[in-house]
């Protein structure tokens, strides 16, 4: 008899549960946008807020709104922008790819020490005392919150310097931003020139610390005036000025600060 | 008076995280993250309080007039998992903020001890429905004070200089031994 009790309780109660939940699943059914699914699949998915939205899932949902412009996202490229216009049905206007850069130079013995440290290995800790026992108080640190936070791994440590790769990088700018000394920035990935260096330091300073620091001699002016301009002792370009060629800059800088990626 | 006893004892003295030990996966897995604590911790002490209830009514309404109270362990899952699955659809539907921040949470706790646990010991301690109530409260306020102590201690591991045998789940485990040790300084207190 008591067996009896427990299976039609267990078996009514199975079965009561599951049709409530059956006609709650239908009366409680969240319409959803089928375009949000296929903008999602054109998304990197890596959810690294370089839209300013919190995340993918948010972008998407937004964009499919009307609330976010379909270029947004620097991270799918051009392509992706395309698709993601052509599913909203609007027309894209030109996408410029973007990529990042480390505007400093010194690798292994270049990157002179004027003292021991021994902390929390971050850039971000060691900003906090004193550049970490680095003579240039401007340069790369080295020891990676730029590769910790990049979300699509194109960040790698040579020697102790930091470098990006700018066929893996895409532009999203979250190491602009983690990078405690300011020194990356976002350039058109056409432009392949850089200046690979940020001390502001006069010549005869930086000549002391490091052999591949910029000196602001200004030569890089002298040979292609309208790209290169010197301010403060640091040499800089102007990538508006597209289709000029910067080698001869590039050959004549004497301590090969300027750097090209082919 | 027993309504806070009882609370207290459910809080403080018989934490059921470090006292009992029961939902510990869900103690050393999300405890990485401060921010996905918080949000856990709020979706436990709501579901808790939600599932006692409705345990405490099966077992008293259906189970104890049918003299089939060794049936409790299959009908509370039963009972919860539909309340909890329920209650994730309602919430998808009628409330899609409260759903993102700690919707996500409910599948992951469903199944979690302390929930059939605190609804298995308030049955035992022979509770009414609000000494229930207050148990609940008092078991979920445990589990999230347990919780964000070690998700704050977590935090700071991350940047100790610990030996690499140890790092990860090695030492978050010598850790929570190290708290339940000091909880252990609770019992006895006030008579409880």
């Amino acid at each position: 008899m008591l067996i009896l009790i427990s299976v039609i309780m267990l078996g009514a109660l199975g079965f009561l549960f599951a049709g409530l939940l059956g006609l709650a699943a239908d009366y409680f059914r969240v319409e959803e946008d089928p375009r949000i699914a296929s903008v999602l699949a054109v998304l990197p998915g890596a959810n690294c807020g370089a839209c300013g939205m919190a995340g993918c899932r948010d972008y998407a949902e937004k964009v499919v709104l009307g609330q976010a412009a379909a270029t947004a996202c620097s991270a799918c490229g051009a392509k992706g922008a395309a698709i993601i216009s052509e599913i909203m049905g609007v027309g894209c206007g030109e996408v410029e790819r973007k990529v990042a850069v480390v505007h400093c130079g010194a690798k292994g013995e270049q990157r002179k020490k004027k003292g021991n440290y021994s902390g929390v290995k971050t850039c971000m800790a060691v900003t906090l005392v004193d550049g970490g026992g680095l003579a240039c108080t401007y340069g790369c640190l080295g020891y990676g919150d730029c590769l910790a936070i990049c979300p699509f791994g194109a960040i790698e440590m040579r020697e102790g310097l930091a470098f990006i790769d700018p066929e893996k990088c895409t532009g999203c700018g979250k190491c602009v931003s983690a990078c405690p000394r300011k020194i990356i920035s976002l350039r058109p990935y056409d432009f392949k020139v850089a200046i690979a260096c940020s001390s502001r330091d006069s010549g005869a300073v930086v000549r002391k610390i490091c052999p591949v620091g910029c000196i602001g001699c200004k030569l890089c002016v002298k040979q292609v005036a309208d790209v290169f301009k010197v301010t403060d002792n640091l040499a800089s370009i102007d990538y508006a000025k597209t289709g000029i060629a910067c080698g001869p800059a590039v050959e004549k800088c004497p301590t090969k600060c300027i750097v090209t990626s082919d | 008076m027993k309504l806070f006893g009882i609370f207290f004892a459910a809080f403080l003295i018989n934490n059921i995280l470090l006292m009992r030990f029961l939902a510990l996966c869900s103690f050393f897995g999300v405890s990485t993250n401060i921010g996905t604590s918080v949000g856990m911790c709020f979706s436990v002490i709501f579901v808790m309080t939600l599932s006692s209830a409705v345990s405490w009514a099966a077992y008293y309404f259906l189970l104890v007039p049918f003299h089939v109270e060794f049936l409790r362990t299959a009908v509370f899952i039963l009972t919860i998992s539909s309340l909890v699955q329920f209650l994730e659809l309602y919430l998808k539907k009628m409330i899609p903020t409260l759903y993102r921040s700690m919707g996500i949470y409910l599948p992951l706790i469903t199944t979690n001890c302390a929930i059939l646990g605190a609804a298995f010991l308030a049955i035992d301690y022979q509770y009414n429905f609000l000494e229930t109530m207050f148990y609940s409260i008092g078991v979920s306020s445990g589990f999230a004070l347990a919780m964000i102590l070690f998700a704050y201690i977590r935090d700071k591991m991350a940047i100790a200089p610990i030996p690499k045998w140890f790092q990860g789940y090695p030492i978050a485990f010598i850790t929570a031994a190290l708290m339940s040790l000091s909880f252990l300084g609770f019992s006895g207190m006030f008579g409880l």
